[in-house]
C-alpha cells in the first residue's frame, strides 16, 4: 500500500459532483461474492474467488493513493473474468441493468 | 367488434405490455441482491412472487381506472370515434418512440426512464427484504413505465367497454395475466436454477429485437384498431 496507508475511492455522482470514501476490502469482497452467487457459483467457491480477487485488487492499489470507483470496478472485473466470466459480466454491468 | 376480436385485441395489447422491460429489470435486480445476500431459494422466490403480485395489482388498478374514467366521460353510450382515432394515434406515436428511444444507446439494458426514478428503483431493490416491500416495489415499477404501457391499456379499456359486463371482467383478467408473462418466465427460470448472469446476458444480446418487436407491435395494433373501428364505421356510415 502507498505511504499514507489509506486509499481513497472517488465516486462520481450525477450532475458532475464527486465525493471520496476510504477503500473498504470487506465491501469489495461482499460485492464480488454476490456477483458469483448470482451467477450460480456455490457459496464456498464464491467466497474463495471473492477473497482472491480482493487480494489482487489490494495489490494493484499498492502505489495508488486515489482511484475512481469506475477504475476499481474495471480492474476487479478483469481479475474476475479469468475466474468466472459470467460473474464478471454481472459485476461489470450491475449498474447498467435499469 | 365481436367478442373474439375484442379479446384478441386485448391479448395483443397485453402481450405488448409484457414485452416492456422495466419490471423485468427490477425483478432481476431484486433477485440478484437477494441471492447475493445469501438468502434461501424459498425467500428469493417469495420476494419475486411478492413483486409480481404488486405488478399485477397495479396493472389491474390502472386498467380498471382508465376504463372507469372513460365510462364517466362518455357514459354507457358508444365512445366517440374521435376518441378511438386519438387513442390509435397515441399507440402509433408511442410505437415509433419505442423504436427510437426505448433503450439507451450504451452497454447494458438501461431504459429511457427518468434517471432519478431508475436510481430510486435500484436502491429500493437492494433494500427490499420482505415480501410486502417487494409488493410495493412491484406497484412502483409499473408507474415507472407508464408512458410506454398507457397506449396498450387505453386501447384495451376502449375495447373492454364495448363488451358485456361479464366479458369485461374476463378481459381485464386476461390482460393482467398476459401482461405478467415476461415476469412469470423470469421467475420460473430463477426458480429452476438458471443463473441471473445468463438471463441478463440474453436480455442484453436481444434488446434490439425486443425494442423492435414492441415498437412494431404497437404500430400494428394502432393500425389494426384504426382500420377495424374508425375506418370500418366511417365507411359503413357512408
Amino acid at each position: 500500500m502507498h505511504a499514507g496507508g489509506v486509499i481513497h475511492i472517488v465516486k462520481r455522482h450525477r450532475y458532475g459532483q464527486h465525493h471520496s470514501e476510504q477503500f473498504d476490502t470487506e465491501k469489495m469482497h461482499k460485492s464480488l461474492v454476490a456477483a458469483c452467487l448470482s451467477s450460480g457459483v456455490p457459496e464456498g467457491h464464491a467466497e474463495s474467488i471473492g477473497r482472491r480477487i480482493t487480494e489482487d485488487v489490494v495489490e494493484w492499489l499498492q502505489d495508488k493513493p486515489e482511484v475512481t470507483s469506475d477504475d476499481l470496478r474495471r480492474t476487479a472485473t478483469q481479475y474476475l473474468r479469468t475466474h468466472h466470466p459470467d460473474a464478471a459480466y454481472l459485476y461489470e454491468h450491475h449498474r447498467s441493468t435499469l | 367488434m365481436d367478442i373474439p376480436s375484442s379479446l384478441a385485441i386485448v391479448a395483443l395489447a397485453a402481450l405488448i405490455h409484457a414485452s416492456f422491460q422495466l419490471s423485468i429489470s427490477v425483478l432481476t435486480l431484486l433477485s440478484g441482491h437477494a441471492i447475493g445476500a445469501k438468502r434461501s431459494q424459498a425467500k428469493v422466490l417469495r420476494l419475486s412472487w411478492g413483486f409480481i403480485a404488486g405488478v399485477g395489482v397495479m396493472t389491474l388498478l390502472l386498467l380498471s381506472f382508465i376504463s372507469l374514467l372513460l365510462l364517466h366521460m362518455f357514459g354507457p353510450i358508444e365512445v366517440p370515434l374521435v376518441v378511438w382515432a386519438m387513442a390509435c394515434g397515441l399507440v402509433f406515436g408511442i410505437g415509433i418512440a419505442v423504436w427510437l428511444f426505448y433503450y439507451r444507446k450504451e452497454k447494458g439494458t438501461k431504459l429511457w426512464i427518468p434517471r432519478l426514478f431508475a436510481d430510486h428503483l435500484t436502491s429500493r431493490s437492494k433494500a427490499t427484504k420482505h415480501s410486502a416491500e417487494a409488493f410495493s416495489l412491484g406497484l412502483t415499477s409499473v408507474i415507472g413505465e407508464l408512458i410506454f404501457v398507457i397506449p396498450s391499456m387505453l386501447v384495451s379499456a376502449l375495447v373492454l367497454l364495448q363488451l358485456p359486463s361479464e366479458w369485461q371482467l374476463i378481459g381485464i383478467a386476461l390482460y393482467v395475466l398476459i401482461s405478467l408473462l415476461g415476469l412469470l418466465i423470469v421467475v420460473s427460470l430463477i426458480g429452476s436454477g438458471h443463473s441471473l448472469s445468463k438471463i441478463q446476458k440474453w436480455r442484453e444480446d436481444n434488446k434490439g429485437f425486443l425494442q423492435f418487436a414492441a415498437g412494431s407491435a404497437l404500430v400494428a395494433l394502432g393500425f389494426f384498431v384504426y382500420i377495424s373501428k374508425v375506418v370500418a364505421e366511417v365507411s359503413g356510415a357512408i
